[in-house]
């Protein structure tokens, strides 16, 4: 009998005592939060420390990236790659107008209007970088991550968004360098 | 606001030509449609609220809306709006080896027991739909009308979990109504009516001038039976940490397990439909009701409706806490809690209470 009131008493304080405990996390979930609003809140990137220099890897294969100032559109990229995700399209410039030159002092002559890589399509094998004359085309992070940090989460809300565009050059500019001569050069 | 102050404001109005039936059935559908608006709007708020509740009982933060497009809006508040559309669009699907006809009638005849109980839940001074005088009684058999409509579907699902879930919330809500119902008898006792408005209005004034004259501080013997209440309504809405007819990690759902779509959105509507119930009665019976807490401050109509309203959602409030916080019992303590230890309490309550009434006297 004594047994079971104390059961009765023990089971009430015990119960008061969980209460207690949820009770508090719910007035303290502003700090005790854990968490993370993905998209807009990450987490810091940790620092890698792999024990030897980035420059050590031949490539990270994260994300393909253009130095669209040094391309000159020779389409070398577009045609090494086996599935067809670089799609360059281009004008000539007429011969006595300046459109400046790449990091490896090589004049340009044609304005590159279009330079799509579609990354849904991409399978990362490389390839492009290798036959491109100025080095504009490379992998992000690794042995390039002075020219552009990694790049670990190109994830997007529509696909579309995947289809990275590095041209700059807008139709203005291209009507005031070609004049009426415009001769479209289509790549892939 | 009674049904029939309902049907003769209908007959006085431009409507006058239906007639006396055609009013009465016009203030039926009228107040129907009221009480199911007021029930599906706190189920849409009180789910947003307990998944809220558990997430920050749980240190998360709950369903919030963020990203472009069509999302859940700030803080996530359009989350069960949502949850709602999509529950209507869904595919209804009868499993090919159920019974079809009890199978489709089950879950109406489950939200039918928790709808129908509003009728004599008094919300206010003069706002309560059918004020007879066996209200509470009323509303005690009314609501354990809905555990057929959860054999029905634990049935007709011809499903082991499903039949397991409903033969294990017979067995509960039987347990669980006798505590329930002699633990209110002890008040009922005291006032000497099962009208709801006369159980209000027993609860106005002041207990030694400082806290109201509700029953959950007029008497020890009432105190205790707020609480023997309370349990035992927990256990009648199938909630944890007393929801072993539908126990997740043992019976997948239990008796709704073969439902989708709409025909599951009523299991759900009725389950947050009971609680209310379960609140209310305990608002009416144990907190006085309508009544304000301070006595003479605040009163009238509105701020009747607006007490009443808010003791129901602090009750509803601590249910989720309650919810989040203990696991569940297994069948066998479930029994034990019921039958060993309740039972005894309501029935020394209402001895108590017996006495407390003569010495009154």
């Amino acid at each position: 009998m004594k047994r079971y009131f104390y059961n009765i008493w023990e089971t009430i304080t015990t119960l008061m005592i969980g209460l207690g405990v949820t009770f508090g996390h719910l007035l303290r979930i502003r700090k005790g939060n854990v968490t993370l609003q993905y998209p807009e809140e990450r987490w810091p990137q940790p620092q890698r420390e792999i024990g030897f220099n980035l420059d050590r890897y031949n490539v990270i294969r994260s994300r393909l990236h253009v130095d669209i100032d040094d391309c000159i559109g020779c389409l070398q990229c577009s045609r090494a790659c086996p599935v067809d995700c670089i799609k360059i399209e281009f004008v000539k410039v007429d011969k006595g107008l300046d459109i400046g030159t790449t990091s490896n002092d090589t004049k340009k002559r044609l304005l590159v209007t279009r330079f799509d890589i579609d990354m849904t399509e991409c399978c990362f094998c490389n390839l492009c970088t290798y036959p491109c004359p100025e080095d504009c085309i490379y992998m992000t992070g690794g042995p390039n991550s002075r020219k552009h940090p990694i790049d670990y989460e190109y994830s997007t809300y529509d696909r579309s968004d995947l289809i990275f565009r590095f041209s700059n050059v807008d139709p203005d500019q291209v009507a005031r360098l070609t004049g009426q001569n415009e001769l479209k050069v289509g790549g892939k | 606001m009674t049904i029939t102050w309902l049907i003769e404001w209908v007959n006085d109005s431009w409507l006058g030509f239906l007639g006396l039936p055609g009013a009465f059935i016009l203030a039926v559908i009228i107040a129907g449609l009221a009480i199911f608006g007021l029930v599906a709007v706190h189920a849409i708020v009180a789910v947003y609220v307990e998944r809220k509740v558990a997430a920050f009982m749980q240190d998360r933060i709950g369903p919030m809306g963020q990203g472009p497009g069509l999302h859940a809006g700030k803080w996530g508040l359009l989350q069960t709006v949502a949850d709602a559309l999509k529950l209507l669009v869904k595919e209804d699907i009868i499993p090919a080896a159920a019974d079809r006809k009890l199978f489709v009638l089950a879950p109406f005849i489950l939200f039918l027991g928790a709808f129908i109980a509003f009728v004599a839940l008094p919300f206010s001074e003069s706002l309560v739909l059918a004020d007879f005088n066996v209200g509470l009684f009323y509303i005690l058999a009314v609501s354990s009308f809905g555990v057929i409509g959860l054999i029905l579907a634990g049935w007709a699902s011809n499903n082991k979990w499903s039949l397991y879930g409903a033969m294990r919330s017979a067995a509960q809500i039987i347990s669980y109504e006798i505590p329930a119902a002699i633990s209110l008898i002890a008040v009922i006792l005291l006032v000497g009516s099962l009208n709801m408005q006369a159980i209000t209005s027993a609860q106005s004034g002041t207990v030694w001038g400082i806290l109201p004259n509700w029953f959950v501080f007029q008497n020890p013997f009432t105190f205790m039976a707020f609480f023997i209440y309370f349990i035992a309504g927990i256990a009648e809405t199938n909630r944890t940490p007393f929801d072993i007819p539908e126990a997740e990690s043992e019976l997948v759902a239990g008796f709704h397990t073969e439902y989708s779509g709409m025909r599951w959105a009523f299991f759900f509507l009725s389950e947050y439909a009971n609680m209310f119930i379960v609140c209310g009665v305990a608002v009416v019976v144990f907190l006085g009701g309508w009544q304000s807490p301070i006595p003479g401050l605040m009163t009238g109509r509105i701020w009747g409706l607006f007490w009443f309203m808010g003791k129901v959602v602090f009750l509803v409030l601590i249910m989720m806490w309650i919810r989040w916080t203990f696991p569940r019992l297994r069948v066998d303590q479930l029994m034990n809690v019921s039958w060993k230890v309740l039972l005894p309490l309501a029935f020394f309550n209402l001895f108590g209470a017996g006495i407390w009434s003569l010495w009154l006297d």
